[in-house]
């Protein structure tokens, strides 16, 4: 039966002296998949590993259910993992690494090899049982590694970049297998990467992470849409971010050379200091009019890039006043491309900026 | 007595050697056979020339052998003093390929995890043995027991020899540990296996080749032991190169080559004997 985690308040603190994570706290639910997402060195991995008891927490408690398993020893977790290099046995063949996990359960012989056949069957490597790792190709062992973590019915499945080492079609369709197969089997998905689409696609829920704390919780669309910091709008998708001084009526913000982007009526309208984000498919470029700008909402500048991505376009506009801001239009087929040097009119919706925190 | 060791380290190299082809061009090819030949000769010969001494009839060194005989075989196999020392070194060969690979491995193993400090001076420490002449090993033990005045038991001498033996366990074994992938161990333990069935599962398996070598390294030195165990011997119980020395010193006949011909052959058997129950050659693979 599947689990769910509780990681309060927990930081770990290396000899040196380095904090790799600092005061995380989530709560991770039942069946869920969840995501930790973040650069390297973030914490995200230090976090899965001391939730499967690889590494010991310096401070605060890991619960699961409600038991706490803080100090509760790797092999008595009872959680099934993934590891970034899969960590197959080489030494066994394909039914022997997917048996490992039961024949340390003290099953039977007839109970494990039913098993192992079913685990196999389900990750589609029927036939392999008597192969050894390495005959083996990296999605294969991918397969493998998977069946021998799912075939003990773990309480919690953790990954650690699981597909990093594939190819892009077959990462995609691994997500796609691996993101069947929780849902099937109910499973509560621990997940660690670095890669922001993969979170995005595959994940219930994602922890952005940076500098060993989390940054911002939350679905894939409320962290795509309501970034909460500066780093969650930089860290995920292409964004522009704007930095500037609240003016005397607090309902625009002035972000120099001469731009003056009103803040959204969410705002609290306070003074001083803010950052805000605009994510550039909110922006609509038109032809340049001579028409004057509405203030606040619109801007001219000349298009000094154009990068067409198939599905859409991106633009990279530099503002009259010198702002650089990236532009992303779907590609709706009957529009003609503007060409670098083209004038362009810049408009939005007041109500897209997302304010940050620093 | 040295000769006996060469045939079967050779072996062991050639074995790990020969899976390692690299780039040779055609016409260096032959280059390279002639000088594997001409190294194996130079290995071979000194064996060769004992082996014809041993079967040679007359009772010295003659060149050409005038015959082919097994006297000195009888002659050896019918000593009672030779047959004891025989036993008597199988056993404490055997004793300290045990201590020697219990003690190095676990050595190895400690060095290469624990976070212990001053670790390359304990490992330096742990295999000075082989930078020390075996001579001044076996001095310094002598005046130790018998300044503890403990006499010359037979767990001395295994003591002295396991002594001089750890270093090849140690060396070999911290040489697999190097490239050990510990998420392996890691993986084992998240599927449920303690601390303990994790190394015997995972952990010793991988580890094998490094520590059977060492081990096949201590039973072969300590059979061939000379300089530590003639200081470590009692007089009535002594090792085969003690007992083959202190034959030499009143005679000198084809006896001397017999047994020379007899340990060469258990080496050998040990060798095969270990590649056959505990699957050497798969792991040489790796």
């Amino acid at each position: 039966m599947s689990a769910s985690i509780e990681i309060a308040g927990v930081s770990k603190v290396y000899d040196g002296g380095v904090r790799a994570v600092d005061a995380v706290a989530m709560d991770i639910r039942q069946g869920e998949f969840f995501s930790l997402l973040g650069p390297s060195g973030c914490g995200k991995t230090t976090t899965l590993r001391m939730i499967a008891g690889f590494e010991t927490p310096s401070s605060g408690a890991i619960r699961v259910d409600g038991a706490d398993i803080t100090h509760v020893p790797a092999h008595k977790r009872d959680m099934g993992m993934v590891f970034q290099n899969y960590a197959l046995f080489p030494h066994r063949t394909v039914a022997e690494n997917v048996a490992f996990g039961l024949r340390m359960r003290g099953l039977d012989k007839a109970t494990i090899a039913a098993k192992v056949k079913a685990a196999l069957a389900m990750v589609e490597l029927s036939g392999l049982e008597d192969r050894r790792p390495a005959q083996l190709s990296g999605g294969q062992q991918q397969r493998v590694a998977l069946a021998r973590a799912i075939v003990i019915a773990p309480r919690v499945l953790l990954c650690d970049e699981p597909l990093g080492a594939l190819d892009k079609k077959l990462r995609q369709q691994m997500q796609f297998e691996l993101k069947q197969l929780q849902k099937k089997l109910g499973l509560t998905l621990v997940f660690v990467t670095h890669d922001q689409e993969e979170a995005l696609a595959m994940s219930d829920r994602i922890a952005v992470m940076n500098g060993g704390r989390v940054e911002q919780v939350g679905t894939p669309t409320e962290i795509y849409n309501q970034p909460t910091t500066r780093f969650v709008a930089d860290f995920i998708g292409d964004t522009n971010i704007f930095r500037g001084e609240r003016t005397a009526a607090g309902r625009s913000l002035d972000v120099g050379k001469g731009l003056i982007l009103a803040l959204p009526p969410t705002d609290a309208h306070g003074t001083g200091v803010l950052s805000v984000a605009l994510r550039p498919e909110k922006i609509r470029i038109a032809p340049r009019t001579d028409a004057a700008t509405t203030a606040g909402s619109s801007a001219h500048g000349i298009v000094e890039n154009t990068n067409f991505l198939g599905g859409a376009v991106l633009y990279r506009v530099t503002l009259e006043g010198g702002h650089r801001v990236l532009v992303q239009q779907p590609n709706a087929g009957t529009s003609r491309l503007f060409v670098p040097g083209n004038g362009v009119t810049l408009e939005w919706t007041p109500a897209d900026l997302v304010v940050l925190k620093d | 007595m040295q000769t006996t060791a060469s045939p079967s380290l050779t072996a062991v190299q050639q074995a790990a050697s020969a899976r390692t082809p690299g780039p040779i061009r055609p016409y260096g090819r032959y280059l390279y056979l002639a000088l594997n030949i001409a190294i194996l000769i130079f290995l071979l010969a000194p064996i060769a020339i004992v082996v014809v001494f041993a079967l040679n009839p007359t009772p010295f060194i003659q060149f050409p052998p005038v015959g082919v005989s097994l006297r000195w075989f009888e002659k050896f196999f019918a000593s009672r003093d030779f047959m004891h020392a025989l036993g008597f070194s199988l056993e404490v060969a055997v004793l300290t390929t045990l201590s020697a690979t219990v003690l190095g491995a676990s050595a190895a193993l400690a060095l290469a995890r624990g976070n212990l400090p001053g670790t390359r001076l304990i490992v330096a420490t742990m295999l000075s043995p082989l930078m020390l002449p075996a001579i001044l090993t076996g001095l310094a033990l002598f005046q130790t027991y018998v300044l503890l005045d403990v006499g010359r038991p037979t767990w001395g001498l295994v003591a002295g020899h396991t002594l001089v033996t750890l270093p090849y366990v140690v060396r070999t074994t911290l040489a697999v540990l190097h490239n050990f992938d510990t998420r392996l161990e890691e993986a084992a333990q998240n599927l449920g296996a303690s601390p303990v069935r994790t190394f015997f599962e995972v952990t010793l398996p991988l580890i094998k080749p490094g520590v059977l070598a060492g081990a096949i390294f201590a039973f072969i030195v300590s059979f061939d032991q000379f300089p530590v165990s003639l200081f470590l011997v009692s007089p009535g119980n002594e090792t085969l190169p003690v007992t083959l020395f202190n034959y030499l010193k009143f005679d000198l006949d084809g006896t001397i080559g017999a047994a020379s011909v007899v340990s060469i052959v258990l080496a050998f058997v040990v060798v095969i004997g270990l590649d056959r129950t505990v699957g050497l050659r798969s792991y040489v693979k790796l």
